[in-house]
């Protein structure tokens, strides 16, 4: 606030009637609470109600039990699919915050050097972001597939190369999602990182260039340290981004090969929808809900002391 | 080496850096645009005819003549701007008051309110569609548009707050001097004020808007009403090998869109979210 409306500010709210000092708040909230509570915490509430039921999408028993619980929590395929999550969540998540970090430095370095081409770089990762989830898929299974038109194989096949069987061999899949999720993804990460950069104080640079340290020094002692708390920020969203994620799987993937994509997300989607399991997929949901906030709390953790933000 | 040199390699390096980052970003879509050009027979040929020898719109031509995919572009358009109108109208009280207010319990409410955004869409879902059955909003682009906006307020609650807290306090003051009351405050001064942040938050909930999958999928079973993603996805089911590029085109079409509106105000949606994503 510029000092002078500041000051002159101050005696004229003196004068204020008392009534206008303590507004009513609840009417601004109203809109708000009212959609958030209708569409948004009614249903989670119903969540939990629904993980203690037999309760299907046709109908079905609505009687209390625990025993869709213990069933669901039990079923043979869950170790496999908390893999698969695990994996694709931390090599997407991995993976996004290295990549946009790198892309963020060299963007920086290059508007300082006046290279050409970081606005042309930086769109275009933003445009890849804008991509709708399934669309992305969509676009990606075009890419890796194995006929000619295939964008990825038939490069390899001008360059002598052999084709890859991106999507059909079990082993390779989880790879080629996560590729396709760091491309519809490191964006967000480039962004975040990019402005935290941009709120280096310049001086703690400086100071390092007079006690003479290398550039690989500054970025180690000046640049990681500075950027910790917005880190652990970006790593907090992106992980439950990535937990979430299931549209560009399903149009990319599908969750196959057999069950080797098959992520948390997209099996509850499965469950609650192909198989009709209400209760199942209730569980599920909250198994997902658990996962993400303790990731989100064991994260917090690392955050820098009596800082706030 | 002399400091010169070092930096004319770095730059190099730099370069090479940002021409592998473009070709990774740009690929995908470049080629999607290759293959929406092509003829069925180019199609075939790869990426010896990246810019295919003879290029055609027909793809095009066929994908928006039919009335399905013109169906699916409005349902979309319509929900996606209807929603972020309405998570306006939602939330930018809210956003007066979180900036503006003091009462007891205000950061709880904050916290809660961006604790909410990480609750997964899914979750939501589950109950969601014997709820909406029960109060008759299947099927209807009402009943879709009340949970585009519930799942986007938080999001765009968290941005216009930063945005009006960026409004010095004292106009207010001076309004209410001048015989304004709170309403007439918010909606002559902060409203006109903060332009440039509704304008960024109405994009964003647009863009979010026209990528829901999940739910219209759930919600909407009538084709006439279905969106663009749902619309995608079902296409993206019926079409095979030999009419890729038609599905090339249905997809450029569906990405576009979206892609124009950010572009359209790129440095105001890009302030925005990093100032929510700084401070959140």
């Amino acid at each position: 606030m510029p000092p002078a409306i500041a000051s002159s500010a101050v005696p004229r709210a003196a004068a204020l009637p008392n009534r206008r000092q303590r507004p009513r708040v609840a009417p601004w909230l109203m809109p708000l609470i009212l959609v958030l509570g209708l569409f948004y915490l009614y249903p989670v509430l119903d969540v939990f109600r629904l993980a203690l039921t037999r309760a299907t999408l046709l109908g079905g028993d609505e009687g209390y039990t625990v025993s869709t619980l213990t069933q669901t929590l039990a079923r043979p395929e869950l170790p496999g699919i908390l893999g698969v999550t695990a994996l694709f969540t931390l090599a997407s998540v991995f993976s996004q915050q290295l990549l946009g970090l790198a892309i963020a430095l060299v963007v920086v370095r290059g508007e300082k050097r006046r290279l050409f081409g970081t606005t042309i770089v930086r769109t275009t990762a933003l445009i890849a972001w804008v991509v709708p989830g399934i669309a992305g898929g969509i676009i990606w299974k075009m890419l890796f597939n194995e006929a000619p038109f295939g964008g990825l194989n038939s490069i390899l096949r001008l360059m002598g190369a052999a084709p890859v069987q991106w999507l059909s061999d079990p082993d390779l899949v989880m790879w080629s999602v996560v590729i396709s999720n760091v491309w519809r993804g490191t964006a967000f990460s480039m962004v975040v990182m990019y402005a935290a950069l941009k709120a280096i104080d310049p001086v703690l640079y400086e100071a390092a260039a007079v006690d003479g340290a290398s550039a690989p020094q500054r970025l180690m002692h000046v640049t990681l340290p500075q950027l910790r708390s917005a880190i652990l920020v970006n790593m907090i969203l992106i992980t439950i981004q990535t937990l979430n994620t299931f549209d560009a799987i399903i149009s990319l993937t599908g969750g196959g090969p057999g069950r080797s994509t098959e992520v948390l997300s997209l099996y509850t989607f499965n469950v609650v929808f192909r198989n009709y399991d209400l209760a199942g997929g209730a569980v599920l949901s909250i198994l997902m809900l658990v996962i993400s906030l303790g990731l989100a709390l064991v994260y917090a953790a690392f955050l820098p002391k009596g800082e706030d933000r | 080496m002399s400091a010169k040199t070092r930096e004319r390699i770095g730059d190099l390096f730099s370069y090479l850096f940002m021409l592998a980052t473009f070709v990774f970003f740009a690929w995908p879509l470049l080629w999607l645009l290759s293959l929406a050009l092509r003829t069925r027979k180019e199609v075939f040929l790869g990426v010896s005819r990246f810019i295919p020898k003879a290029p055609t719109l027909e793809n095009f031509a066929m994908i928006l003549s039919s009335d399905k995919f013109a169906g699916y572009l409005w349902n979309a358009l319509k929900l996606s701007c209807l929603s972020a109108l309405g998570c306006l109208i939602v939330a930018l009280p809210a956003a007066y008051a979180f900036s503006r207010f003091r009462f007891r319990g205000k950061g709880a409410w904050m916290m809660a309110l961006l604790s909410v955004q990480m609750i997964s869409p899914l979750v939501i879902m589950v109950p969601l569609y014997r709820y909406m059955a029960s109060i008759g909003l299947t099927d209807s682009h009402f009943g879709a548009t009340m949970v585009y906006i519930a799942l986007a307020v938080p999001m765009v609650t968290w941005i216009l707050k930063g945005t009006i807290d960026g409004i010095p306090a004292a106009l207010d003051e001076a309004a209410m001097i001048d015989g304004c009351n709170r309403l007439g405050v918010f909606l002559r001064v902060v409203l006109p004020l903060s332009t440039p942040g509704i304008a960024s938050a109405f994009i964003i909930s647009v863009i979010g808007g026209w990528s829901q999958f999940l739910v219209p999928f759930l919600l909407i079973t009538k084709e006439s009403l279905t969106p663009i993603g749902v619309g995608i996805f079902q296409y993206a089911g019926t079409q095979n090998d030999s009419s890729i590029q038609l599905l090339a085109a249905a997809c450029l079409v569906s990405v576009v869109p979206a892609i124009v509106a950010f572009l359209a105000l790129q440095r105001l949606i890009l302030g925005a979210l990093t100032a929510g994503a700084v401070k959140g």
